[in-house]
């Protein structure tokens, strides 16, 4: 295994996770697999993914620039370079947002509905259009190793210079517009970050770091593949980097003091702190790194600076469009589903980088070992003639397994409780607010009732219990009355059971016994109860009742126990104590009666607990 | 014409008619405590909902309805739009799924169904199909105390300043919603300060359109602006490198 070998494992490791997690996400919706929610809607795909990933790309269109429209013939062998990073930045942030848009399908939507005020609307058209330029920019790169097209290499490469102009006009205006997302949250970003200035900071942010992005690429590749890096001529565009960074320091810095921010950088807060890490990232560092000559044409020199200004670039727009534009109270922080996902699709496109480095002219760099090439891989062993089969099948094969195994690890690795639940908030058991033992308005009839909460918990089954009773289906039934669990006390119930007469097993009569012979058989048509059952019969009872039908329990009890009482303590004023509860609840004096709990019970409380008429008159008392 | 609400909160007894009737009329499935909720009763399946204070004040949350919507401004494909009633509606179908409008609000109105594959932004429409049928909203229907009413949002801002200054000290001096990031449809009167039904901080009386504008006003002339001053730049280098090569020219 070589460097490259392990790296690209790893890169291949990383995609099958984020495929794996995107799935997942396409299944169940953005909330199985992210923290995404109503008070932060953007997460780290599009803080890290989208909104960095194009700011990193703007190397295509500034080196294409150098190149081309200034004619610096020095920097061309890095042109196609440039493109390709500028291209995969691109795709990257556009599968980045596929994953993440609620509803990719229609991305394409701001082509047929328009909406001039919307910065969104303008980024996702220069997202498309320079997607489009990027690929006929790169087309000739791969059309060079066949002979089709060759019309289509010929044309594309003789109207180049339309495509980099049109190139460069598209990325001022996106790499702008994507600062102008932020200026319509004005009380919600930070304001060391907010400014009116921003699509311009963004700019020529993005200009100074560009070219960076491209070094490093080449750097990295050069270290990999094991080849000799141009250090004179990437240096010289490191200048031109340089220069443009130090205006965007100028730029900031004024911004800030003319609104008076610059004391904010220093007040110990933690948002300061990271003011000052992205500084000295994307500014110190790069700065005296990239302006002291020596320091420049040092292969670390150079490295180190591209290196922090490329993070620093990241950190500041991860800064702006979702750090530091949090609500207060939020508590977002990406699952690790979010990372595979935004990890996987850099993953990806370095591997689609590597691809083609190894398979089209991206550049013509001495090669430092010519035997690491990989067409120079024997394909026999030279000793014995043995068939070590072809290289390109076996990385193939390799790098498959890699990405079978890693993907089928993703998916074991999803949240299966997430997905289940959909995102069902985990509540922890509570005691109830007034004890154990509740007086309630059980049934909302006005009628109190004591309630056994923590009986009720026991035998419902604990954790699980509380959704039997507590909704939150409509406002205004948040709490199930004890009705629609104990039904048999509160329905009706038919007294004649028919069944039961009829079964062999009961009463066992024939049906002529009751029902007239010839005749259709219903009720009315019946015997009557009483023309068997005489002896229930009080001997003064003329009537037939129409209904077989008693009244339920708890209305026998209360309905016509208590209106009689009721009636009996109104008329009788010095028998009220038949109007309360104790009359028929016999027993040891309940909770509620405690003083400290009759304090509790006569504030106004919205769960329906409400006084007995007997606790009402000791207090008034 | 301009429709509006005001909401008394002195008058609303929170007896939550308001939001049972706007989860009837929109045909909203039953409310779970999701873990992507803010804890202001609001959600995907809430429209409005009935944030308690001290004090048994209760003050109706929904969307505001903005004059100037920044929502709207922020919608890339005007999925969000105000229409000639002045009220902020939603097409789904036009949904992209950005989720920049959440971004956008100062209210922070906007909820999302986090746990569907096909997801909508949900907020209040005012009852917009009603309204069109010169109705009035399900919520303003419903109410029993009459705290929350419908009407034109001038008449409602009179009888608004005609309350608070019939009974002076019975309210905060202010309809809150007159002038807040441009004026809002939704207004309310109070004896409490509102400033709880804000995001972040009070907004200030400027639209948030207003400030994007200048940006997007821009465009245009930059894309041009660029493309013209790369084109002056090349000819200059060019014709630079030419006389070059003709100078080297006639001296060998």
């Amino acid at each position: 295994m070589n460097r490259l070998d392990v790296f690209k494992s790893v890169l291949w490791t990383l995609t099958g996770l984020a495929v794996a997690t995107a799935i997942t996400r396409f299944i169940f919706g953005l909330g199985a697999v992210s923290n995404l929610s109503d008070s932060t809607p953007w997460g780290i795909w599009k803080g890290l993914s989208v909104v960095p990933g194009i700011a990193l790309a703007a190397g295509g269109f500034v080196v294409t620039a150098v190149i081309y429209v200034l004619k610096r013939e020095e920097f061309h062998r890095y042109a196609k370079v440039a493109v390709l990073i500028a291209f995969l930045g691109y795709l990257s942030a556009a599968t980045a947002l596929v994953v993440e848009l609620g509803l990719p399908w229609l991305v394409w939507q701001p082509v047929i509905y328009w909406q001039f005020h919307s910065a969104l609307f303008e980024v996702s058209w220069c997202v498309m259009l320079y997607l489009g330029v990027l690929l006929l920019e790169f087309l000739p790169v791969p059309l060079e190793e066949t002979s089709w097209f060759a019309g289509l290499r010929r044309f594309l490469t003789k109207y180049k210079l339309v495509l980099v102009f049109l190139g460069i006009m598209i990325s001022c205006l996106h790499q702008s517009s994507l600062g102008t997302l932020f200026l319509i949250t004005p009380e919600k970003l930070h304001p060391l970050w907010y400014s009116a200035l921003l699509p311009i900071e963004f700019l020529v942010s993005a200009i100074a770091v560009g070219p960076l992005v491209v070094i490093l690429g080449v750097l990295v590749i050069c270290y990999m593949y094991r080849k000799e890096a141009d250090r004179k001529t990437l240096s010289k565009l490191a200048y031109l980097g340089f220069i443009v960074i130090v205006i965007y320091g100028v730029i900031r810095f004024v911004g800030l003091a003319v609104n008076g921010k610059l004391p904010m950088i220093f007040d110990g807060s933690w948002q300061s702190t990271v003011f000052l890490i992205e500084i000295a990232l994307v500014l110190v560092i790069p700065i005296v790194l990239l302006g002291i000559r020596k320091l420049r044409y040092s292969q670390a020199g150079l490295a180190i600076a591209c290196f922090s200004a490329v993070i620093g670039l990241g950190l500041n727009r991860a800064n702006i469009a979702g750090v530091m534009l949090q609500v207060p109270g939020s508590q977002y922080y990406p699952t690790i589903y979010e990372v595979f996902v935004s990890l996987g699709i850099v993953a990806g496109a370095i591997i689609v980088f590597l691809f083609c480095v190894e398979h089209f002219k991206i550049w013509d760099v001495k090669w430092k070992d010519p035997r690491e090439r990989p067409e120079y891989c024997p394909r026999f062993d030279l000793g014995s003639d043995v068939w070590l089969g072809s290289p390109g099948v076996t990385e193939r094969v390799k790098y498959s397994l890699v990405f079978a195994l890693s993907f089928a690890l993703g998916f074991a690795l999803m949240p299966q409780d997430r997905i289940e639940s959909k995102g069902v908030e985990e509540i922890t058991v509570q005691k109830a607010r007034g004890g154990d033992t509740l007086f309630i308005d059980g049934n909302y009839d006005t009628f109190g009732t004591l309630f056994d909460h923590a009986r009720h918990v026991d035998s419902l089954g604990q954790k699980e219990s509380c959704v039997k009773c507590h909704h939150m289906n409509v406002p205004l039934d948040k709490e199930s009355g004890c009705w629609e669990c104990h039904s048999s006390m509160y329905t009706a119930t038919d007294i004649f059971r028919h069944d039961w007469h009829a079964s062999p097993n009961g009463a066992d009569i024939a049906c002529d016994v009751c029902h007239e012979p010839q005749q259709e058989r219903q009720k009315a048509s019946a015997k009557k109860c009483r023309d068997c059952h005489i002896d229930l019969y009080a001997d003064n009872t003329a009537d037939i009742p129409d209904t077989y039908l008693a009244v339920s329990y708890v209305d026998a009890m209360h309905i016509l126990c208590v209106n009689c009482h009721r009636e009996r303590a109104v008329a009788d004023t010095t028998r009220v104590a038949l109007a309360q509860c104790p009359a028929c609840h016999t027993g040891p004096q309940p909770d509620y009666l405690k003083a400290e709990m009759r304090d509790e019970l006569s504030r106004p409380a919205p769960n329906h607990v409400m006084m007995p008429p007997a606790v009402l008159q000791v207090k008034e008392e | 014409m301009s429709m509006a609400i005001l909401t008394d909160i002195t008058k609303c007894i929170g007896c939550f008619e308001c939001v049972a009737a706007c989860k009837t009329v929109n045909g909203h499935e039953a409310d779970k405590p999701y873990v992507f909720h803010i804890n202001d009763g609001l959600s995907a399946h809430n429209w409005t909902s009935i944030v308690q204070k001290p004090d048994k004040h209760f003050v109706r949350k929904q969307c505001r309805h903005c004059l100037d919507p920044a929502c709207a401004s922020a919608c890339p494909v005007a999925a969000l739009h105000q229409t000639s009633e002045g009220i902020v509606i939603y097409e789904s179908h036009k949904c992209i799924g950005c989720r920049y409008c959440m971004i956008a609000c100062p209210y922070g109105i906007p909820r999302y169904d986090w746990d569907k594959p096909v997801p909508y932004v949900q907020k209040c429409n005012m009852c917009y199909e009603l309204v069109k049928h010169g109705k009035q909203p399900a919520c303003t229907a419903a109410c029993p105390t009459q705290a929350t009413i419908f009407g034109e949002r001038k008449e409602l801002i009179a009888e608004a300043h005609r309350r608070i200054e019939e009974i002076p000290g019975k309210y905060i001096n202010k309809v809150f919603g007159e002038f807040e990031v441009g004026g809002t449809s939704v207004l309310y009167i109070s004896d409490i300060d509102l400033g709880f039904l804000s995001y972040v901080v009070i907004p200030g009386t400027k639209a948030l359109p207003k400030t994007t504008a200048t940006a997007m006003e821009a465009v245009l002339p930059t894309f041009f602006g660029v493309g013209a001053v790369m084109g002056g730049l090349h000819w200059l280098v060019r014709r630079r490198q030419k006389l070059q090569r003709e100078n080297e020219g006639s001296e060998g």
